[in-house]
């Protein structure tokens, strides 16, 4: 038998939260002594889509302190990020975040 | 060599402007990229075949053979263009990454890792890298 009226005390508002406990996957390109660095910046540009500014910031990381983390996010994305960087030349790697 | 090598023109092609010799140097820089994707003996091999994930003995199969596949096809679309007069967007930018491999893969086949290292290498070589960089400064400059 159906009950004319709901007795259930369970809260009919659904949570649009997610709770992201999983560390990110880090993209880092390496610094070498060879690739020019407007070389660096249009890749970057190409395949992040990034501004000229951060583009520009990004290649300088690199070049001062080299290396630089260039994306972070879920394993997939950044193992696809690292495979473009390196068809386009450049030495990627991908690295949980520590 | 004077003047830029690659201009981007108003309608968005790419002009060439390399003479035969410079078209044979590139001609055989990118013979090189497609003979070591399918030589695994081939000196550039390792480099193209870096990892991408350090922290794990094997990279997923379908990453690295996505990384073969996309090389492989930028390089073999730059051969088939080697003698055209204007690239288009994607031509040019598989120009770019095969030049940029070939960079690259030289400077790590001969243990080219820092600047030092760099400065005292071969004239010859040098020369050699020289003009990649210069080719790819004046491509990268059409994006």
């Amino acid at each position: 038998m159906k009950p004319l009226r709901s007795t259930s005390t369970e809260s009919d508002v659904e949570s649009d939260v997610t709770v992201v406990t999983e560390r990110p996957w880090n993209v880092i390109v390496w610094n070498d002594p060879v690739t020019p660095m407007t070389v660096v910046e249009v890749v970057f540009k190409r395949i992040f889509g990034y501004s000229n500014n951060k583009c520009t910031q990004l290649m300088l990381t690199v070049h001062h302190e080299g290396r630089a983390i260039v994306w972070s996010g879920q394993r997939e994305r950044a193992e696809s990020y690292c495979v473009k960087l390196q068809v386009a030349g450049l030495q990627a790697t991908v690295e949980l975040d520590s | 060599m004077p003047g830029k090598l690659f201009i981007r023109r108003r309608d968005g092609r790419i002009e060439i402007r390399l003479n035969d010799v410079g078209r044979g140097a590139i001609r055989e820089v990118f013979a090189h990229v497609v003979a070591s994707e399918r030589d695994p003996d081939h000196e550039w091999h390792l480099s193209m075949n870096a990892p991408i994930n350090p922290s794990h003995d094997n990279d997923d199969p379908v990453s690295t053979l996505a990384r073969q596949h996309d090389i492989a096809t930028n390089a073999e679309l730059s051969v088939m263009t080697l003698n055209e007069q204007f690239l288009n967007d994607a031509e040019a930018w598989a120009w770019l990454c095969t030049l940029q491999v070939a960079l690259r893969s030289t400077a790590v086949s001969k243990g080219i890792f820092d600047e030092e290292k760099l400065s005292s290498c071969a004239p010859e070589l040098l020369d050699e890298i020289h003009l990649m960089q210069q080719l790819l400064f004046d491509l990268a400059a059409c994006f």
